[in-house]
Order: C-alpha cells, then structure tokens, then sequence
C-alpha cells in the first residue's frame, strides 16, 4: 500500500544519490575517491554521521577528518569528503525512516551502485547493524516520513459551563480544527482542544517560528 | 486539638485515595489510626458527611463569601458540624481549592488535547537548481491526545505565508478571548 511504495521511494532515492557522486566528465568520482579512503577513516566518517543524526553531536568534522586522512598519504579534498559524508547522511536517515534492517540496507547499496568498494559496504553494514536503530527509535514517535502541509485553520471558542462532576466549571477553551494535506495528498482534517494557558503556549510557538530568538529547535511544554 | 488534627488528616485522605487500596479498607486504616475508640459505622458516616460537603463546595467552586454562608448555616442545622470542623473544611478548600478545581477540569476533557510542540526551522536546498535557494521551512511537531491514551504525533510543514496565516487565525482567537474577559 501507501507504506510500500513511500518505502520504496525512499530508498531508490538514496540509492540514485550515491549514484550521482559517481563519474564527473573527467572520468573521476567521488565515488571513485571512496575507495580510496582507508576502511578505519572511512569507519569514523559514517560513526560521525550516525552521531550526527542522533543529535549526540552538532555536526560532521569534515576538514579535521580530511587532514588526517590527507596525511596519511590519500589523495581526497574537501568537497569529495563533504559529497560522500551528504550521501551517506542521506541514505541513513532515509533508511532510519523506513525502518531498514541490515540485510535489506545492504541489498540496496547493491543494486544502486556497483561501484562502492567492499570495505565500505562492510563498514556500512556494521555501523547500520550497531546503531541503526538508535536513529529509528530517536525519531519513531515522529513518523517523520509522513510530514503533513497545513492547509488550513479553523477554531471556535468556547466556555464550558458545568458538567456532571463540577456544577460550576466556568472555564474558556478553544477548539482547534487543523486541515491537513498528508504526503499521498489526501486532505484530512485533526481537532484538538486548548485551554487558553495552552493557547498562549502555542501562540508563543509560531511566533518564535516566524522570528526566532535562536536557531535551534524548541520543545515546549503545553500542559 | 486532637480532634482537628484528626479532621485535617482525614480530608487529606479522602482526596488522596490510593487507587490500589479498595475505599472500604482505606477507611478502616483512617479510622483506626484517627478514631480508633469509635465504632466503625459513627466513623463512616463523619466521612460521609465531610466528603458530602466538600463535593458541595467543589462542585459549586465556592468562593470565600460563600464558603462562610454554607459553612456557617451547616454549623446551625440539627445533625450538622461544629465550628470547629467548619474551621479544619474553610482552611483544606482555601489552600487546595485551585488544584482541586483544575483536576475536574481535566476530568471533562474527553476529546484530544494539545499535550506538547516542538518545531525548528530548516532552510530547504532546491538541488534541481544551479543556484540553490534556500527557502526556509517550518516544522512544526503537536503531540494530541486524550486524557490517558497514546499520543498521536501530527507532523505539519509551513512555509512563510502558512506562518503568517496560522498567525493571523491566532491573533483573531486572542481577540476573542480578550472580549470574552472583559464581558459582565
């Protein structure tokens, strides 16, 4: 169903990607260049991206990386390394969305590209095998894979008055109805209710959105 | 003394019921521990009368004029409280009568809530191009749910103008709420 063929999708994208750091006009690669980087370099560039992608560090060290591995005698520049570490961030996260087990991550690689050397898919398979599914739980609560388009808003605002346990509830509250697009397209519409301590927390949000104090994500409390 | 230490305790126990322990056998340990020369039915009726009371002022959500009105006329009624249980009830609904009103608010909460956000702000690269364009993307993460289910996880994006859009709906909520206020 829908499942399969966003699977699907993903994956052939991940696969086309490390295809397109393949041949340049000249003949050469950076694909060609990952079989020249040494197995253990190449083991601590994809360690980096997983971390990366763990939110357990802030980025890739690429220029330090590419030092080392300069002075160990490989011929590779910085743009080579930064293609290669992109793709292999790429094709991670894409594989963590889609919940891959090694096996099948692996089978991709193949049938993408027949280019990538031996030791590199070893290492990609041994990282994926380790903590593969570290990425997939950090962003299992998120089916990330199924970001929606807000389409549209509608609200109403309301008192409730009293109820069977509480004659004298008198609290205001506004009922939210988001429109949605979901990823196929269809439009779906999710209500939810706020009170109005919630409201201003989520008022709070979007102006933030719109101009933030900093750059980094935000996680709010509402209730 | 011993007597309105005793009445204290025992309304902090009847709001705290232990889900685990059935009601029936947490009244024998309260009897036991705060009246354990009476017999067991004088004990069940007190707490009946006090738990009838309170949910007479909770349900009513009395403010202090009116606490003193009900309380004062029970102390004059045949079969009612003593001044002093009035006194032990007027301190209990003063320093819990916010927490107390909040929890039967959210006992009438039956549709979803919003329960948490996060977002960030992602600049999206068009690869297709030459010149890449970095257009800036709102993720925008609500956790909904109801009261004591799963969380359901709604992932939205919103470009620029959807922001100002979700904005603008905001605002006209504010302005609601501000007029609601103000009315008499």
């Amino acid at each position: 169903g829908r499942g399969t063929r966003l699977r699907e999708r993903g994956l052939s994208l991940g696969a086309r990607r490390l295809a397109l750091i393949a041949p340049n006009e000249d003949g050469s690669g950076a694909a060609d260049k990952i079989r020249l980087i040494p197995q253990d370099f190449f083991a601590e560039l994809c360690e980096q991206i997983i971390q990366h992608l763990n939110h357990k560090i802030p980025g890739i060290n690429t220029a330090e990386l590419c030092q080392r591995i300069q002075t160990s005698g490989v011929d590779i520049n910085i743009g080579d390394l930064a293609k290669i570490a992109n793709t292999l961030s790429f094709l991670f996260s894409t594989a963590a969305r889609n919940n891959l087990s090694t096996e099948e991550l692996v089978t991709t690689l193949g049938s993408g590209v027949s280019t990538l050397p031996k030791h590199a898919v070893q290492v990609i398979r041994h990282v994926w095998n380790e903590q593969g599914k570290a990425i997939a739980a950090s962003e299992d609560a998120r089916d990330v894979a199924a970001v929606g388009q807000f389409v549209d808003m509608k609200w109403k605002l309301g008192v409730a008055m009293s109820s069977d346990t509480c004659r004298s509830l008198k609290y205001p509250y506004v009922t939210v109805t988001l429109t949605v697009a979901d990823p196929s397209g269809q439009i779906t519409d999710k209500s939810f209710e706020m009170t109005i301590p919630q409201f201003k927390v989520c008022s709070e949000c979007y102006l933030n959105v719109q101009s933030p104090k900093n750059n980094s994500a935000i996680v709010v409390r509402v209730s | 003394r011993r007597g309105r230490d005793g009445m204290r305790r025992d309304m902090k126990g009847l709001l705290s019921l232990s889900n685990a322990v059935p009601s029936s056998l947490l009244e024998e340990l309260l009897r036991a521990q705060l009246y354990p020369e009476a017999p067991p039915e004088e004990f069940r009726a007190l707490r009946a009368k006090m738990g009838g009371l309170l949910q007479s002022i909770a349900s009513a959500d009395m403010d202090l004029n009116q606490l003193e009105a009900f309380l004062t006329a029970q102390t004059k009624k045949q079969g009612g409280i003593t001044s002093d249980q009035a006194a032990v009830i007027a301190k209990f609904w003063k320093s819990h009568r916010t927490q107390i009103h909040e929890s039967l608010i959210n006992q009438s909460r039956w549709d979803n809530v919003l329960k948490n956000m996060n977002w960030r702000v992602d600049l999206k690269s068009q690869l297709r191009h030459i010149d890449q364009i970095n257009t800036p993307v709102a993720i925008v993460e609500m956790e909904l749910g109801k009261n004591g289910q799963e969380s359901e996880f709604l992932c939205l994006e919103f470009d620029e103008a959807k922001v100002s859009q979700m904005l603008k709906k905001l605002s006209e909520i504010e302005e609601s709420m501000t007029s609601l206020t103000q009315t008499p």
